[in-house]
């Protein structure tokens, strides 16, 4: 009772507001709420903590020494069998928390008790075959839906009070392997209104990588920008432009089938008004069947929410070889250089580096290595492009066809990256990134004979090794400014989970062992620790309630790394599955301490 | 044929592997379980015209037929299990029989259309089994007499587009073929039904695939297009040809043995001819090194 009143009351003054401001909106999250995510700590609406992906939060409450009060409040358990793979973020709007998990299932729960409001399953079709685990990244809001994506490859708006189904639409055929997990991006546009946008993931061959932003009442498209060169956009349901220029980085007809999957959602900069996408690895894998530079494979783009255009594109791994498969968030911030402030967004690819851009116009600013014994490149020269280590391009398998294994190279990162999709933080307080990062690497080799769908071609074989004999796992504090690494935290596992920061000077990120770790900013030192008893890959948020402050994270071990072999599985081989979300708070009487 | 001699020699390698592997599963069952339950599920690739695709709504082709005759031999009834190919048969074979998918933990019994070959069977590491080679598959190309006269060597499409199936065995070989001298020439279907429609419309004059897809392909274009088959040099062709089998999980041994009598009968009685040349294929005994 007393939440329900809550939430009327609450719609009754965001109808007034709303109205006042755009006339569209007629209660719940309004698009000016998400924009302004950041600097409203009651609430979480949007992926990041705000549309530019900072996962900084302005809250001061707690803090590097009461920070060891920090008390588990509540913990929910998904049910259920289906316990693993918990890599999503949840949103926190009027006293209910939003939570998504693996399987394509969301929960509205309340955010003081932990007490389900109401669960829902998409009903998953037979046949699907995700490539990466069954995981889910979360969900967005807007005014009395929430949304999120489902494994057959559907965006799906729900009745925020109810969990009922509004609308569902097709994001790609998951027939023909089209998948999508990663959380929905909305963003403002003056000529559409708001808009929501996903990108789409699929498997190795065959799709395109494409942006769709569609009408968040309707589920009706807007525009669609496919990110490979040569393929027609849309606006308004007729043809808009072609990206780039067909042919002019790929050979023959290979652009039709160029890969460049979207599959990690994007973010959004209200300075800028740009969306930032990653771009995935071209199709097909092996290099040396596609010479050129094979954009926008491997990429970051800015595109206007206005016309679905591109504005800007810089491609982190042109003509990639080792499936750097790029799609890491771009996080915009201002940066302090040589005395001036730089409109700068940040990017730690799964290629190694970290890349400083000017968001306003991709120009490359820096890129610096935030993970040891890099091979493949020699370095970014100063237009941001990779100096090629070509002795560690993994080989062409058709000159293996003497029916003898080839030779197999060692390349640093391997292709799960020097980081994968976990999200990265930027403080406000420090100035500084943190990154979590994996120190590994993978052999790669030509294989005599390989098999499709019954036929005999060459592929390749690869395994991945940890580089270090402790630790695969490191978080990483970095100063954008100069690339310095300021504190390393080894981890004996991979890290695979999201960073979270506070002007508490916090840094917050969970393990696959299953801790949830509370770090000093300046130093790294571990202040604070809780078992969940199971891997963590999701990423914390922290929000203020009832004038306390509170920390969630969903705990439950899964995504790519479990479903690889060799060295790496011994790191992780005792942790269990699992699917909780744990609510911590600082309770009020130990916030002075 | 001495299907059984075969058949036998092809277990004998492995059976030290099994005594060791622990009978534990909930999914590709023994002969005991299949027959009491009245049902075999039996795996087909999705899209995979001669031998398994949809036409008018239902399952059709060389293998369906040929797990609808393993189920009538057993004297249970057949459950399909339709699944795309992944990326390489290795991942197949984990999928469809030994571990089940990873959505809804489902396998299937026994797993057509695996190539019988002795390294794929080795990186199975015995958890599933290759068995009975029954049909033989090799690279062939298809091509319009009218406006193609002969097709000595792939010489021929530098200048000429051919059409492929994207990422098949042939698409890699006419991407690498020549030092990519082939590269601009080939056009890739997204699905065997595409580069089939393609060349159908005349698109294309040639067609590169499996000989058996030749085969259907022209049976296709009979009355349409005057078609003939060429196998010119494949110089850096990985196999030429290969034989094409069943797999069953480790435990399930003896289901692979019941099964594979049924096929040799098949062979043996000639229905499996008749079987292919409903869809114009003929049949091409599989080629054991």
């Amino acid at each position: 009772m007393k939440l329900r009143s809550l939430l009327l009351a609450t719609a009754g003054a965001a109808l007034l507001s709303a109205t006042a401001l755009s006339g569209v909106r007629a209660e719940g999250v309004t698009i000016d709420d998400i924009v302004k995510d950041q600097s409203t700590p009651a609430d979480v609406v949007s992926y990041g903590i705000g549309p530019r992906g900072q996962r900084f939060s302005p809250l001061e409450t707690l803090n590097k020494n009461n920070v060891k009060n920090l008390t588990p409040a509540w913990a929910f358990s998904f049910g259920g069998e289906k316990q693993r793979g918990q890599e999503n973020q949840p949103l926190i709007k009027d006293g209910v928390m939003y939570v998504t998990g693996s399987y394509s299932r969301m929960w509205a729960v309340d955010a003081k008790t932990g007490d389900e409001i109401w669960q829902y399953d998409a009903r998953l079709p037979e046949g699907i075959l995700p490539c990466c685990d069954v995981i889910n990244r979360g969900a967005a809001i807007l005014g009395d839906k929430v949304y999120f994506v489902t494994l057959d490859a559907k965006i799906v708006a729900l009745d925020a009070k109810t969990g009922k189904t509004i609308w569902r639409k097709k994001i790609g055929d998951y027939e023909a392997g089209y998948s999508a997990t990663a959380a929905p991006l909305i963003v403002p546009s003056e000529s559409h209104g708001p808009l929501i946008v996903t990108g789409n993931s699929g498997g190795e061959f065959g799709i395109v990588g494409e942006v769709q932003a569609r009408n968040p009442d309707t589920g009706e498209l807007v525009w669609t920008r496919p990110v490979i060169e040569g393929h027609m956009g849309t606006l308004n349901g007729k043809e808009s432009t072609m990206t780039g220029t067909k042919n002019e980085s790929w050979p023959g007809d290979m652009w039709k089938n160029g890969g460049g999957a979207t599959w990690l959602g994007g973010t959004y900069d209200p300075d800028t008004k740009l969306i930032y996408m990653g771009t995935g690895n071209p199709a097909p894998w092996n290099s040396h069947l596609r010479p050129g530079d094979n954009k926008w494979t491997s990429s970051r783009i800015a595109i206007d929410p206005e016309s679905g255009e591109i504005k800007w594109g810089f491609q982190t791994t042109p003509h990639d070889g080792w499936d750097f498969d790029g799609v890491n968030e771009f996080v915009s911030f201002d940066m302090q250089k040589d005395g001036q402030t730089v409109k700068a967004g940040a990017t730690a690819d799964r290629n190694g580096f970290f890349y400083v851009l000017d968001r306003t116009n991709g120009k490359f600013i820096s890129a610096t290595p935030f993970v040891k014994n890099i091979t493949w490149a020699k370095g970014i020269d100063e237009n941001g492009r990779p100096i090629y280590n070509d002795d560690n391009r993994p080989g062409d398998p058709a000159e293996a066809a003497d029916g003898k294994k080839g030779k197999s190279i060692f390349a640093v990162p391997s292709f799960l990256g020097g980081k994968n999709w976990m999200p990265i933080a930027y403080s406000q307080k420090t100035s500084m990134f943190y990154v979590p990062s994996n120190e590994w690497g993978m052999d790669i080799w030509n294989e005599p004979v390989t098999y499709k769908k019954g036929a005999a071609y060459l592929g390749a074989g690869f395994t991945i090794k940890p580089i270090f004999d402790d630790h695969i796992g490191s978080l990483k504090a970095i100063d954008p400014a100069t690339g310095e690494i300021k504190w390393e935290y080894k981890n004996k596992a991979p890290l695979w989970g999201g960073v979270l920061t506070t002007a508490g000077g916090l840094v917050f990120t969970g393990t696959p062992e299953g801790y949830l770790m509370a770090f000093d900013d300046e130093t790294g030192d571990v202040l604070w620790k809780f078992n969940t008893g199971t891997g963590i890959v999701g990423s914390p948020v922290t929000w203020e309630q009832d004038g306390e402050q509170w920390v969630a994270v969903v705990a439950g071990w899964g995504g790519a790394v479990p479903l690889w072999g060799g060295e790496v599985a011994k790191a992780v081989k005792d942790i269990n599955q699992g699917g909780t979300v744990w609510a911590f708070k600082l309770p009020k009487q130990m916030a002075a301490n | 044929m001495t299907g059984i001699d075969r058949r036998r020699l092809l277990f004998a390698p492995l059976a030290a592997m099994l005594a060791m592997a622990p009978a534990t599963s909930v999914l590709a069952r023994p002969l005991d379980d299949v027959v009491k339950a009245g049902r075999i599920v039996i795996f087909v690739y999705a899209d995979n015209p001669p031998w398994s695709f949809m036409k008018d709504g239902e399952m059709t082709g060389i293998d369906v037929d040929i797990a609808r005759e393993i189920a009538r031999g057993l004297g249970v009834e057949l459950e399909l299990l339709v699944r795309q190919a992944d990326e390489n048969v290795d991942d197949d074979l984990r999928v469809n029989v030994w571990k089940g998918d990873i959505v809804a933990r489902k396998a299937a019994d026994i797993m057509l259309h695996v190539p019988y070959d002795r390294t794929l069977e080795v990186r199975a590491e015995s958890l599933a089994i290759l068995f009975n080679p029954y049909f033989g598959e090799e690279h062939a190309v298809l091509f319009d007499t009218a406006r193609i006269p002969e097709v000595s060597t792939f010489g021929r499409f530098v200048t000429n587009p051919i059409g492929v199936e994207l990422d098949s065995a042939s698409d890699f070989f006419l991407s690498n073929a020549f030092r990519g001298q082939l590269q601009e020439s080939i056009r890739r279907g997204r699905t065997l039904d595409a580069a089939f429609e393609s060349f159908l419309a005349g698109n294309e004059a040639a067609y590169m695939g499996s000989l058996a897809q030749c085969q259907y392909l022209a049976f296709l274009a009979r009355g349409r297009i005057e078609t003939a088959i060429a196998q010119p040099p494949m110089p850096g062709i990985v196999r030429r040809q290969w034989p094409i089998g069943m797999a069953v999980k480790e435990n399930s041994r003896d289901l692979g043995y019941a099964a594979g009598d049924v096929m040799t009968e098949l062979k043996n009685s000639g229905r499996l001819d008749e079987i292919a040349e409903a869809y114009g294929v003929a049949f091409n005994p599989p080629h054991l090194e």
